[in-house]
């Protein structure tokens, strides 16, 4: 205490010199109408600017929240965007879609596996199609309680019903275990015409997509073939590489669907 | 003691008196006002108390601002030469600043006219920064403060001069 005080009578001068001078300002600030608005003008420019670094800071922080609310937001889009697509290719199948994030993803191998980290607690059905924004990635392989395999177009086993968007011409889309950026299409007949930039999308004949979903794009064709049919190279829209958030198209009747073909 | 202090206060009333009557009606090329009071700051003597000088300078310059109607111009420029003083006399008279009348006599004149030149042109540079209030006007600021601290300067010399010789 005895140290506070000898400290403030050290400074009197210092103290009474700031005290004064805060007088005078408030007497300037009240009395005089130019010094009025030119105070007023700095304490909004200090308020604002620091209104604005506090905000881009928080902001920050929040980034991960932020990319959650974006998730979400992303798959009610998707949920919307796809019951549209349910009402005009008049399938009823997709029950709903669910997000997940990819734990594990490789491309460099023949038979590239891809796991999720949602699953049967998450609602995720076995040989359900998997999605990313930008279009299709594989299927639903096996299913833990909390995790799913993938079966990702990357793999040499997977073949997927496919259809040019332009002529409606019914393929099979698979990969050579070569590029992980090109697909085989194949089962194209000589027949139909096609051109390089031509989309390719899923073919709905399947259980696992729906008709319409993204695949690729053509970049290159070889119409010499002696079997009749087109050797497509289709250049995919996913990027395997950098897989980071996917959407599972749960569908609900593919037991039903299955059974009859069992019959 | 009380016979010095009288003087003191005779010789303040007196400058503030000349200030208010005569060189507040000046207004030489629109602006030139000279600011005779600060002779008080200039004059006052280091073994005084320099809290004394600072609520001085508060009393004054708000005498000044009543009469100008500044609204605190003149009180913030006075307290803060009053506080600053010391500083100021210590870098322009050096060692010498400890004798009672180092402002007077015993010092060089360079260091006389250092000090008080140096309290009247930041006291001027303040009054107009705060009379104008605005960056974009710095030239405008500059110049008034300038020519007013010469005009202040050769009045305040002159009547230092003449208090002198007496």
């Amino acid at each position: 205490m005895q140290s506070i005080i000898n400290s403030i009578v050290k400074n009197r001068n210092l103290i009474i010199y700031l005290i004064l001078s805060f007088i005078t300002f408030n007497f300037l600030y009240n009395n005089s109408s130019l010094h009025s608005n030119q105070l007023g003008k700095i304490s909004t420019f200090l308020s604002a600017t620091s209104s604005k670094l506090l905000s881009s800071l928080s902001s920050y922080f929040s980034l991960i929240e932020e990319n959650e609310k974006l998730i979400n937001e992303n798959l009610r889009l998707k949920n919307i965007d796809a019951k549209y697509r349910l009402n005009q290719i008049v399938d009823n199948s997709l029950d709903s879609i669910s997000s997940a994030r990819v734990i594990v993803n490789s491309i460099n191998k023949n038979k590239n596996i891809i796991v999720i980290d949602k699953g049967t607690l998450d609602g995720v059905n076995l040989e359900s199609g998997v999605i990313s924004p930008e279009g299709a990635v594989g299927i639903v392989k096996n299913v833990t309680k909390n995790y799913a395999s993938i079966i990702s177009l990357l793999n040499t086993d997977l073949k997927l019903n496919a259809v040019l968007q332009n002529s409606s011409t019914i393929g099979s889309i698979s990969w050579d275990g070569i590029d992980p950026k090109i697909l085989k299409l194949n089962d194209i007949p000589l027949s139909s015409s096609l051109k390089v930039g031509d989309t390719v999308i899923t073919g709905g004949m399947s259980f696992y997509f729906p008709k319409g979903i993204l695949i690729g794009k053509i970049v290159n064709y070889d119409s010499n073939s002696l079997e009749g049919y087109y050797e497509i190279d289709v250049e995919c829209f996913s990027d395997f590489s950098s897989l980071s958030n996917l959407y599972i198209l749960n569908k609900g009747d593919n037991k039903e669907i299955k059974s009859l073909l069992n019959e | 003691m009380n016979r010095e202090l009288f003087r003191n206060i005779s010789f303040y009333t007196f400058i503030l008196a000349l200030q208010l009557l005569i060189f507040n009606q000046f207004n030489l090329f629109g602006f030139i006002t000279p600011f005779v009071y600060l002779i008080i700051f200039i004059y006052y003597k280091i073994s005084y108390d320099k809290t004394i000088l600072i609520l001085l300078g508060f009393l004054i310059g708000f005498i000044m601002d009543l009469s100008m109607q500044t609204y605190g111009c003149h009180t913030f420029s006075s307290i803060t030469v009053c506080f600053l003083r010391a500083r100021i006399e210590k870098s322009s008279f050096g060692v010498n600043a400890y004798l009672p009348l180092a402002m007077i006599k015993g010092t060089s004149m360079l260091s006389r006219v250092a000090f008080f030149f140096s309290i009247i042109i930041i006291h001027s540079s303040l009054y107009y920064s705060l009379i104008f209030f605005n960056v974009s006007l710095f030239g405008t600021i500059f110049l008034y403060a300038f020519i007013n601290a010469i005009a202040t300067f050769t009045i305040i010399w002159i009547i230092a001069r003449l208090t002198t010789n007496k």
